[in-house]
Formats: C-alpha cells, structure tokens, sequence
C-alpha cells in the first residue's frame, strides 16, 4: 500500500466511525425525544402476562388517575378543572369509555386525587391507574371510600386539600381499606374518660362482656359487672363517659363504616373496650389508670384479645407503679400507644408519661396538621417519640350522637392505634414486637419531621398492611 | 354541672379570698379572656394528675387582691388555681 492509499483508507475508517457514532447518538435522541403519551389508537392493552410485563418496561409517563367525565361535559370544561386542581391531561383513551388519563402535578397519592375527582359533579368515575405487578397474585389494591356522609371532613384518613391542607397529607386508609377494614375479633382498650357506648356510630363497634364469661373479680375491688367496660373511678360497672374526649378517641379508632351515620373510624370494624380512669374534666390519678390496665391484662388472661391499649393522656411526673403496669401489658402482648404531650416541648429534655416510659410496647405519637407540619402544640422527640399522625382539627364522635373536631396529640394517638388494630386484622397472630417493628416502618418521610420524631414521618395505613 | 363564664369568675374570685383569707369584695376581676389550653388541665395540673391531651377552650381569669394579680383557668367542667404560690390547684 502506497502512502497516499493509506491515508485515503484512514480517512475512509475515520468517516465510518464518525457515521456511526452519529447514528447511535440519532437513536438515543429519538429515543429521548419520544413523546411520553402514546396516541390512544396505537395503545394495545395488554392481555397475556409477556405483554403485561412488555408494557411494564415501556410505561412511559404513567398517569396517577383515569377519570371518566360525564357525557356532556367538554372538553374545555376538563381541561379548565384539571388545570384548577393543578393537574394534567396525559392522554384521552377514546378506546376505554373516552377516559382520561390524569398526572397529579402536585404528586399527590392516587387514592387522594381519586377522592377529589370523584367529588366532582362532572365526573361519572375515578380511579387510579394501577400499575400491574407480575407478583401481586391479589390484583392491585382499589381504593375504598365510605358512604359515610361526613367522610369528607376526614382529612386525616383522605386528605384532598380539603379547608386548605395540602393533597396526600393523610394516612392513606382509603388503601389501606382496600385490604381490611378492621376485624370484630381485636380487641383496642381505650383508657380514658369512659366511652359513650350508645352512640350510634360506636354501639355496634363496642366491646361487651360475653355471656360466657364470670364478671371481673379483683381481690381488693371484689366482683364488678363490667359488661360494658370497666370504671376504675368508682369501681363500678359503668364506663360511660362524661366528658367526650374518650369517645372521641374511640370513634377515631373504630366509628362504624360504610353505615351511612357520620363519620368513618380507621376500623370499619373492631370491638372498642371502654376503660374509664378520667374523670368529666379529663383528669384521672396513676392509681385508677394502673387498675384500669390491669383489668385489660386480666380479662386478655380471661380470653378476652386485647391487643392495643390507646392512651391518649399523661403528664410530666413519672411513676414506677404505672411503668410497671405497662411493662406487664408488654408481658401480655399487649400494645400501649401513648400521646407525646401536647406543651410544644422536646420530650427527650422534658419527659412525657407515659408515652416516654423506655418500655417495648410503648409508641409515643406527635401530632400534625393538615399540612404535614408538626401542629404547633405537639411536643416531639427524636429520640424519644416513635412516629407522628394526624392531630389538629380532627373530626369524631361526641357524647349525645354528635360529631366534633378536636385537636392534640390526644386525636394523633388513636389513629396510631387504629393503624395497629388494622395490622392486627391481617397478621391477629403478630406480636407486639413485630407489631411495633412494623408501625415504625410503615410512614411516609415529612421533612418537619427531620430531626423531631425517630422515625422522622407520618404513619402510613397502607405501608403497614404491606 | 357545667360553669358558664360568670359561674367560673366567681368561683375563681372565692376561692382567692379563701386561700388569702380576705373578703370576696377585695378580690378585684382584672380580666377575662377565651383562651385554648394545652389539655384537659388546662396547663395547671396538680402533682400526679394526669391529664387527656387534647386543646380545651376555656377562660383565663386574672384578679387582682392585695396589691397582686392571680391567674385562674376556667371551662365548663372546671376552675383552677395556677401557680398559686407555685403551686397549680383544681377547685
């Protein structure tokens, strides 16, 4: 080969690898510059598994809700309400019913934007667009949403931005219901100021004591026919509460759902006991509350599966006695949910009882409102206070059949609880140790709480039923 | 039975001519405001009480006697003495 041949071949290689080179960055780019939406008409559902999980490695831009309108509605009118909810149309399926397919640009989660949607007058239905999993051999959850007529001031179970909070800031239990909505077999002990167990939306959530079972005996106390709960106060039989707070908590846990009465509890279903240590001004002495929860731990001897105590109380003095008695409750398998406190403090300077008591069926709950940020009473603790749930403004039972929002960590505790006896309906067979373990990894991250709470987020009822 | 406002003052203006062992008539009402507690004990509990955790409404009361202000918290079930001589008292 001549030298001029050479660099005539040389200059040839470089060309073709130039060529090259430019031809694969032209793929990448067209691949780049794909348009996320795929034209309805070249959609092709997937039916067989490959092509599940073909469609599953080409979902580009996978919408969060397909939102069918009702007929009559135009097109201007969708496009101007999905704009005034800060969302997008991605796609118009012309093939499924003219659906659409909406992205959330607020990246709220799919149940609380279904729950918006289907507010509308507008919309005929909504849901989410569900991403098919090889190994969910259940199908994918749906969210459930109660008839229960005052559901929608329910921020904390559904949050859609209603009153100004912020989408998605809740528990997320309409998918959670998607798998249980609670079990008449777990037994939550709320230790408060008694249960107004008449109360149309709790009545037939309310623990009694069965037929077959001998009323309590303590030796010191003698025999109580505690048929509906235990009062420690008196001593008596009658946990009825004077105040409303305990029925508050209780609707909070387990409200009847889907009954088409007032509001729905985190238990749909469940079996509320009323242990009654707080008097009508909602206080009560570490001796009634010891009694009180020695009566769970005796009647969960009897048989009786008590699984939770919510405590939605407490003060700054520590007692022995009432640590002991919770520690006992751990023996028995018992879970003691307790408020933080409610005095803006830092529990880990400051000790709350007992929800700062270093006992491993103890989880002390904050509070945050409607915007994901730690309510401004909440005391909190990142070392010392395990998780955080809703609190402010919190929408329950009251005592004579009414309905009240209230606020606190008092509120915060029983959706803690509530969460646990969800779990329990899945797995009745868990531990408290596990139970515990699975609460605390069951939240979503909320930057207020870095650094506040040692989980640093808000409990998740449909994380911890995974 | 419940207090209304008027009933809680009242109350609050005896038990502070009680515990100076003065007459009522030189307690003097120097205010009276609606105010939102901390819990259900009104942020005054006694030693070893334990309260619920929820924010309670209710008054805060300041009477005068003596040359000095006292502070009472009220609301319908209840009124408290607060930090009387350092100590938080339920009436």
């Amino acid at each position: 080969m001549n030298r001029n041949n050479f660099f005539i071949h040389l200059a040839l290689a470089l060309v073709l690898i130039l060529v090259a080179a430019f031809a694969g960055q032209l793929s990448r780019w067209r691949k780049q510059w794909k348009p996320h939406i795929v034209p309805a008409t070249d959609k092709k559902q997937p039916t067989t598994v490959d092509e599940i999980a073909l469609s599953e490695t080409h979902n580009f831009g996978r919408a969060e809700v397909l939102v069918k309108f009702k007929s009559g509605v135009s097109d201007e009118a969708i496009e101007a309400l999905t704009a005034r909810l800060h969302d997008r149309i991605v796609d118009r399926i012309e093939n499924a019913d003219d659906v659409e397919a909406i992205d959330d640009l607020d990246n709220a989660d799919p149940a609380t934007v279904v729950a918006e949607y289907s507010k509308l007058p507008e919309v005929e239905y909504a849901e989410p667009n569900y991403e098919i999993k090889l190994d969910d051999t259940n199908g994918p959850l749906v969210p459930v949403l109660p008839h229960d007529p005052q559901f929608e001031d329910q921020w904390a179970l559904a949050n859609s931005g209603q009153r100004g909070g912020k989408k998605g800031a809740d528990i997320s239990a309409t998918l959670a219901w998607a798998k249980t909505t609670g079990s008449e077999n777990i037994v939550v002990a709320v230790l408060d100021t008694g249960v107004d167990y008449t109360h149309e939306d709790l009545a037939s959530n309310m623990w009694t004591r069965p037929d077959t079972m001998a009323p309590y005996h303590d030796n010191e106390l003698g025999t109580i026919d505690d048929v509906n709960g235990f009062n420690a106060i008196d001593n008596a039989s009658d946990p009825m509460d004077d105040n409303g707070h305990g029925t508050h908590c209780a609707g909070i846990i387990g409200a009847e759902g889907e009954n088409d009465l007032g509001i729905a509890g985190v238990n749909w279903k469940v079996q509320i006991m009323p242990l009654k240590f707080m008097n009508a001004g909602g206080s009560g002495t570490t001796k009634d509350a010891i009694e009180a929860i020695n009566y769970a731990i005796e009647r969960k001897k009897a048989g009786v599966n008590v699984r939770i105590i919510s405590a939605s109380w407490g003060s700054t003095q520590r007692s022995r006695a009432l640590e002991a008695a919770i520690r006992k409750a751990y023996e028995n398998d018992i879970l003691f949910v307790a408020a933080a406190g409610n005095a803006s403090t830092d529990n880990d300077r400051t000790p709350h009882y007992p929800s700062s008591y270093n006992v491993p069926n103890v989880i002390s709950v904050a509070a945050l409102d409607r915007h994901d940020q730690l309510a401004s009473f909440s005391n909190f603790g990142v070392k010392s206070v395990a998780i955080a749930a809703p609190g402010v403004d919190i929408l329950s039972t009251w005592l004579g059949n009414a309905y009240e929002e209230k606020s606190g960590t008092s509120m915060a505790t029983p959706v803690v609880s509530g969460v646990a006896a969800l779990v329990l309906a899945e797995h009745p067979r868990m531990s408290v140790d596990d139970l515990r373990k699975k609460l605390m990894a069951s939240t979503d991250p909320i930057v207020a709480l870095k650094g506040k709470t040692v989980t640093g987020g808000r409990i998740n009822a449909a994380k911890a039923l995974e | 039975m419940a207090n209304s406002k008027n009933d809680a003052v009242e109350n609050a203006r005896r038990d502070l001519a009680k515990r100076l062992k003065i007459d009522a008539a030189d307690v003097k009402e120097r205010s009276v405001e609606d105010a939102d507690f901390p819990d259900m004990a009104l942020g005054a509990p006694e030693p070893g009480e334990m309260s619920g955790q929820m924010i309670t409404r209710g008054w805060r009361i300041q009477l005068d006697a003596q040359g000095q202000t006292y502070e009472y918290r009220a609301d319908k079930n209840q009124v408290r003495a607060y930090k009387f001589k350092g100590k938080n008292y339920r009436i």
